[in-house]
């Protein structure tokens, strides 16, 4: 039996707040309640109001106000995700929706309740802080941050000196759009750390302490684009005063003329690569560096208020699973797609699949929400991982409760095993929600979902990432998909584009080409079914879809997606 | 227009250049188009200069010893470029006089515009002084430090807001 | 706001919708003047007469506390007033992966927090 965890006085996994950080919280609720005022007694206009309530994740969107609660890189405790389930029951329509960059969205939310659901967030050590608007976002770090058997160090440390640098930075939190940091610190790179404004890539350096990877002006959306590696060995100690010089340069000369080309990566592109970086050494080597320094004290300080789990012997947790698993072969399908390898013997980390057959991809329930704290508090020392694929992420679980957890979750819906397949669907919320959408993405992705919901066909089409998004703005990273899904407006109609060939992951980053015009979403779904068998038969032994993709091109796939029904 | 500086609300005694005019006499404000007009004055006075957003802190790097009163003006509030030229002054130019920031404000901005360096600010008439003296006084705490060097709270780079 | 939602032929109908701002709720221009959450209670008027309508909703729009306020172009159905957009058809329904959630979807009364 896996023993009854006793909870650390530190939360696992990340920042315990004090009481510095807590009046923080409550002077911004405050700071918010009066701005609503302000706004509701004509102080404030819209114009003037939007952006200041948009800092706070505050959306106005098709149906209603949507609010989304950052999860500072996709961490948060069984307490938290309560909180979470709370305010989907008392405030929202009793769902909630995981996001792309480790967030939650709640769909259904009135201005007017606003102030007192940012109390409640607060009273939880949460808050909607630059979740939107044109600041520094929610930085996102691996899913898999301390406790990947091939990670080099933790991220979440880094990515947490990164939050509270960039919280109401008071140079940055008007620039010429939005900006996206991720952080990773393994090899495998899980952040997309290529299609960030600054992705950063940790490791270990020679006196002991990490030096980053660092990029530059990558990005998804209208004009997508890999990031250009500006420094390969930057000291911890630089970290900030690096970031400090590139944001300089941004703020000052990014455009503000044109908000589709106002992302640092049109930037770097009308500067070229090594103009962009003179300027970011000219600002580096002109700012009071001392002012910047990280010193390792107060990495060190940081990391001491994060808990850390107290791990058990591994015992007979394998042999245990071994026999489980060859019991129940359902079971050990799970395992085998919905598992990932930890550095701790005995335990391993589960993905928890937010995207049943024929579902909404990354809603979930208050009860859902609910079953997962309950989850994490028994099996992984209280901590939940949101991940940038729209699902969650039991970090530290022993293999010998593996089967527990994995009955608890199938009999409430979480039990799906298609972690990496083709019904691992990343899909913005579209025209159902989003007021910037073309198209729907959510039952393009529901129909998709049943018709490849067969165990059998999703192992046999093997790894694929499918990504729908419902307008050029890419937030369903549709550039990033092996198969990507766009939606476009025709003449007040919704019609879907397919590309082809892109990818998120590390040194082969690329983005997805298009094939032709755009379809309905009936034609749409036909035409993947036919790309996907086309895949089938000319595929070699082993090969997977995207090296398929690759060795073909996309000639054979064009001619079968648009080949006459 | 009424000036606030440290909460208060103070005389502005400075001119401001008129177009396809002479400079007047006394403290005056020219735009940048017009700096070595306003150094070529043979005066006692003190002169300031007006920069657009656009404009780069560089072009001031000789002429500041100068100058007594640079004036950082935002389009609208959303433009931030304002926040990097102040925070480029102080630092980079070590400059000591009077930033004023003017234009389109929020009171929601008024700190982040003390923090990168800026000591006064030009509101429109009739403002109501309390928003502002509100927004100076919601936080208590910062986490980064800042060209005030404000002194730290606790760990890491948190700062004590006066 | 989004250019292509004003976007309109000269012939034809269009109602007037705005979002509260107190709860962002889609309303509806009803005969009256006063905005309603059901589509079907709004009054369509002709696309040459809407731009002087749009101009006095806009006047009041911040004492009658609305945000975003448009036309929208419809057609006559059966079933009443049409869309001719996806994009206002939905607006007009609810989302339509919640067929539950229609328009008038009980109010939600905030419960007192825990
Ligand atoms: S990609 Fe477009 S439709 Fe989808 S959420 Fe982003 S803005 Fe909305």
């Amino acid at each position: 039996m896996p023993h009854v965890m006793t909870q650390p006085a530190l939360p696992v996994g990340h920042y315990a707040y004090d009481s510095v950080d807590r009046t923080f919280l409550k002077q911004r609720v405050a700071q918010f309640k009066d701005q609503v005022e302000r706004r509701l007694s004509g102080a404030l206009t819209e114009e003037e109001f939007k952006p200041l309530r948009l800092m706070n994740g505050l959306y106005l969107q098709l149906h209603a106000y949507m609010l989304r609660v950052a999860i500072p890189y996709g961490v948060l405790d069984a307490a938290q995700m309560r909180t979470l389930a709370h305010i989907a029951r008392t405030y929202d329509r009793d769902y909630g929706h995981f996001t792309t960059r480790q967030n939650i969205q709640f769909n259904w939310i009135r201005l007017e309740d606003t102030p007192e659901i940012l109390t409640v967030l607060a009273e939880a050590d949460m808050h909607a802080i630059q979740t939107s608007g044109n600041c520094i976002r929610n930085v996102t770090a691996d899913q898999f941050a301390g406790a990947a058997a091939d990670e080099v160090l933790d991220p979440r440390v880094y990515a947490e000196i990164l939050r509270q640098w960039s919280t109401l930075h008071p140079e940055f939190t008007f620039l010429p759009r939005k900006f996206k940091i991720a952080i990773s610190g393994s090899k495998q790179d899980r952040v997309a750390a290529r299609f960030h404004d600054i992705g950063l890539i940790a490791r270990e350096g020679e006196n002991g302490r990490p030096v980053f990877e660092v990029f530059v002006g990558g990005g998804l959306g209208r004009t997508p684009a890999i990031g250009t590696r500006l420094r390969d060995d930057l000291p911890e100690e630089d970290l900030i005063a690096y970031l400090e010089a590139i944001l300089r340069v941004y703020n000052a000369h990014g455009r503000r003329d044109n908000i589709y080309k106002a992302r640092i990566k049109i930037l770097v592109q009308a500067l070229g690569a090594e103009e962009f970086f003179n300027q970011v050494n000219a600002e580096f080597s002109a700012m009071d560096r001392a002012r910047y320094r990280l010193p390792e004290a107060t990495v060190e300080a940081i990391r001491a208020r994060f808990g850390t789990p107290d791990f058990a012997p591994a015992g007979d947790a394998a042999e245990k699973l071994n026999a489980q698993r060859k019991a129940d072969q359902v079971f050990d399908a799970w395992v085998a797609t919905n598992t990932h390898a930890h550095k701790q013997p005995g335990y391993c980390s589960v993905t928890v699949s937010c995207k049943p057959t024929g579902g909404i991809p990354g809603d979930v329930t208050s009860a859902q929400m609910d079953l997962l704290a309950d989850l994490a508090e028994r099996y992984s020392f209280g901590e939940l991982r949101i991940t940038h694929l729209q699902n969650v992420v039991l970090g530290h679980v022993r293999q010998d409760a593996l089967y527990e957890v994995w009955q608890a979750l199938a009999q409430n819906g979480l039990g799906t095993a298609n972690i990496g397949f083709m019904t691992d669907i990343i899909a913005c919320p579209g025209l159902d929600y989003c007021a910037l959408a073309n198209a729907r993405s959510i039952p393009i992705a529901q129909k998709l979902s049943a018709r490849f919901g067969s165990a059998d066909l999703q192992r046999k089409i093997g790894p694929l990432r499918l990504n729908i998004s419902g307008c050029i703005n890419a937030c369903g990273h549709h550039h990033a998909g092996h198969i990507g899904i766009l939606g476009v407006d025709k003449r007040g109609e919704e019609a879907f584009q397919i590309t082809l060939g892109g990818s998120s992951g590390g040194e082969d980053a690329s983005i997805g080409q298009i094939l032709g015009s755009a379809m309905s979403e009936d034609e749409t779904v036909d035409a993947i079914a036919r790309i996907i068998d086309t895949y089938l038969s000319r595929r070699t032994a082993g090969e997977r879809f995207i090296e398929t993709c690759r060795r073909l091109g996309t000639a054979p796939f064009k001619d079968a997606a648009y080949a006459p029904a | 227009m009424p000036l606030l500086e440290n909460g208060q609300i103070i005389q502005d005694t400075w001119q401001i250049a008129v177009e396809d005019t002479p400079l007047p006499a006394g403290d005056v404000l020219v735009p940048l188009a017009r700096l070595s007009e306003g150094l070529g004055r043979n005066e006692e006075a003190r002169l300031g200069v007006v920069l657009n957003s656009a404009d780069e802190i560089e072009a001031l790097r000789e002429a500041l010893p100068r100058l007594d009163l640079v004036v950082l003006s935002f389009p609208v509030f959303r433009d931030g470029r304002p926040f990097t030229q102040a925070r480029a002054l102080r630092e980079h130019l070590h400059f000591k006089g009077e930033i004023r920031a003017g234009g389109h404000i929020l009171p929601d901005q008024y700190e982040f515009l003390l923090r990168c360096g800026v000591t006064t600010v030009s509101l429109p008439e009739g403002v109501d002084l309390s928003v502002w003296q509100h927004a100076h006084e919601a936080f208590t705490v910062a986490y980064q430090p800042s060209i005030l060097n404000e002194q730290p709270e606790g760990f890491a780079f948190r700062r004590r807001l006066a | 706001m989004d250019r292509r939602n004003n976007r309109r032929d000269a012939e034809g109908i269009s109602v007037v919708t705005a979002n509260r701002l107190l709860d962002g709720r889609i309303v509806w221009l009803g005969a009256d003047g006063q905005w309603k959450t059901v589509i079907q209670d709004a009054e369509p008027y002709a696309n040459s007469a809407i731009e002087d309508v749009l101009q006095r909703c806009n006047a009041r729009a911040q004492q009658e506390a609305l945000v975003g306020i448009y036309g929208v172009q419809v057609t006559r159905t059966v079933s009443g007033l049409q869309p001719v957009t996806s994009r206002e058809r939905i607006r007009a329904a609810g989302p339509s992966v919640h067929p539950d959630f229609t328009p008038d979807w009980p109010t939600h009364q905030p419960a007192l927090h825990a």
